[in-house]
């Protein structure tokens, strides 16, 4: 273990600069904070939910998909470096290997795992279709009541 | 193996290790410095501007002008931020970032078969802090810690930009790994071990990677360092026209410095990560009749700030020259083009290494694994045309809410 001294000496190192240009900035401007600074960067009203509750499903089959790969390049790494041993069977078995991983690659993209953006063919609107749908059957107006309602505007 | 620590460590040794390691730290942050101000010099020249021009000669103190402003800047918290790791952040992010540069080889004689051990006061000791068996791996594993800052950063401030900048970042750096790694275990096919001084001492004599995987695992990794590094053109991290910062919009302070800190470091290691895989680290021609000195440090320290220079030119040519991808198109330059390639590259090789070794014909295997390789291609493409036949969006609209009221 000794070769890995000087990481562990740096590591250390590391950490300290961090913390202790931490604690100079504290004593050379302690914060003051007021609710205008503290409050979320935002454009206009702050948001009522909370932002990490949900984002796009996608991230997530990415993360999956990179771990496939991720053991593939595991098992290279150990194979470049005794190819020669292995000679031709080792090349056979990490065809085989590359061929199947390979396939469930292709699996993944035809069934459009890694499509990203808008869908390709802009789809016609469905009020189009619909003509009972309009801005008055579905726009619910409030603070109507009592007030004399436009002749041709009761819903 | 760095023979400095192969055997017993006393007082000298440690001694020693305290010092490589003390230079490395203050070497990587003047490194640091001189590299924001050449980026922002040669974008300004690039531009027609002027750039930095006031704070020292030709403005070389302007990163340390910066950083004296950022400490007297008030360090906030966001109410809505989760305290513990937001604090935290910014040190899984800066600490990697400091240690990948301890297994870069910067110096040391390889030509003539040599493996770059030199003798420091009295020791036998190789020219980089550190040299584990697992070099390279190290690199790797560090790039992914990294991944972690920048996750966790966005994802404590509370707040909607960064949250979105990080999580675009983690996908992006993931999915670029991926394409990274497949091109370095070419590179290890050729070296055959993974210590980046084993490495290095395989390029010796002008039989440097670059040339030798035949360009194309060089050209992956380029693209793919640029995406890990989050550098323009593939900055959508940080697209300051949609998402103000990216994943720090809400540090301010040092904490902002140790993140701009991590990011111009991470640039200049993983150039130098590019030149010991690809262009021989400290390597090239030595004349045998120049002193010690010259032989063990001054040249080679020559061969390796100018190989990295190269690189450090080239990365904020790219920023100034590249306009930012559009995220999908990211996406499909990752996964659908540069890891099919780096591994059908890697099979390829792999294929004339091996028909080498055995005594077959090398042009053969060459042609047959070339042969798989691009029907593998072509299989590729039909899947891409199938997924942009099918229509996954598409609703029926009986299922529509309220279709027809």
């Amino acid at each position: 273990m000794g070769q890995y001294l000087p990481i562990f000496a740096l590591l250390v190192l590391a950490a300290l600069f961090a913390a202790i240009s931490f604690v100079a900035s504290r004593l050379l401007n302690p914060p003051r904070p007021t609710p205008a600074k503290v409050s979320p960067y935002e454009c206009g009203i702050v948001d009522q939910t909370e932002p990490p509750e949900r984002f796009p499903v996608r991230f997530f089959l990415i993360a999956m998909i990179f771990i496939v790969f991720d053991i593939e390049i595991i098992f290279f790494y150990p194979f470049t470096l005794v190819y020669a041993e292995l000679g031709g069977f080792g090349l056979v078995a990490i065809a085989i290997f590359s061929a199947a991983v390979f396939e469930s690659f292709l699996y993944l993209i035809s069934n459009g795992a890694l499509d990203w953006g808008p869908a390709k063919r802009l789809r016609r609107s469905r009020l189009a279709s619909m003509p009972a749908r309009t801005t008055r059957s579905t726009i619910r107006r409030v603070g109507t009541e009592g007030r004399e309602v436009p002749a041709g505007e009761a819903a | 193996m760095d023979p400095l620590l192969s055997g017993g460590i006393g007082l000298s040794e440690i001694l020693i290790v305290l010092l490589k390691v003390v230079v490395a730290f203050a070497g990587l942050m003047v490194g640091v410095m001189a590299m924001v101000w050449f980026e922002r010099k040669l974008v300004a020249d690039m531009q027609n501007r002027i750039g930095p021009n006031r704070a020292g000669p030709f403005g070389i103190l302007q990163t340390l002008a910066d950083g004296i402003k950022l400490f007297f800047k008030e360090d906030l918290q966001p109410e809505r931020s989760d305290p513990f790791v937001f604090k935290l952040a910014p040190y899984l992010a800066l600490v990697p970032a400091f240690l990948v540069f301890t297994v870069i080889p910067i110096a040391g004689n390889f030509s003539d078969g040599q493996d770059g051990v030199v003798t420091l006061f009295g020791h036998e000791t190789l020219m980089q802090v550190a040299d584990p068996q697992m070099g390279i791996l190290f690199v790797l594993a560090m790039s992914s810690v990294a991944v972690y800052g920048v996750m966790l950063a966005g994802w404590s401030s509370g707040s909607k930009y960064p949250l979105l900048g990080s999580v675009r970042a983690s996908a992006q750096m993931v999915s670029y790994e991926a394409a990274l790694g497949l091109s370095v275990a070419t590179v290890l096919l050729f070296a055959g071990t993974l210590s980046t001084n084993g490495i290095v001492a395989s390029q010796a004599g002008w039989r440097w990677n670059i040339w030798m995987t035949l360009l194309v695992p060089f050209v992956v990794f380029v693209i793919a360092a640029t995406a890990e590094l989050n550098r323009p053109p593939f900055d959508l991290v940080e697209a300051e026209q949609e998402l103000v910062g990216g994943f720090h919009t809400e540090y301010s302070s040092i904490r902002f410095a140790l993140f701009f800190l991590a990011e111009f470091m991470n640039t200049v290691t993983m150039s130098a990560v590019i030149v010991t895989l690809f262009l021989g680290g400290p390597s090239g021609p030595i004349p045998s009749g120049a002193p010690g000195w010259v032989q063990d440090f001054l040249l080679p320290l020559i061969y390796f700030f100018a190989k990295l220079l190269v690189f450090l030119f080239v990365f904020v040519w790219f920023r100034a020259t590249l306009p930012r991808f559009r995220y999908d198109q990211l996406m499909d330059l990752g996964w659908k083009f540069l890891i099919p390639l780096a591994l059908g590259w890697f099979l390829i090789l792999t294929a004339i290494k091996v028909a080498r070794d055995q005594g077959w014909n090398p042009v053969v295997a060459g042609a047959v694994a070339a042969l798989a390789v691009v029907v593998g291609g072509l299989l590729l493409r039909s899947s891409i045309r199938a997924a942009e036949d099918k229509d996954f969006d598409a609703v029926d609209p009986a299922d529509l809410d309220g279709a027809g009221a």
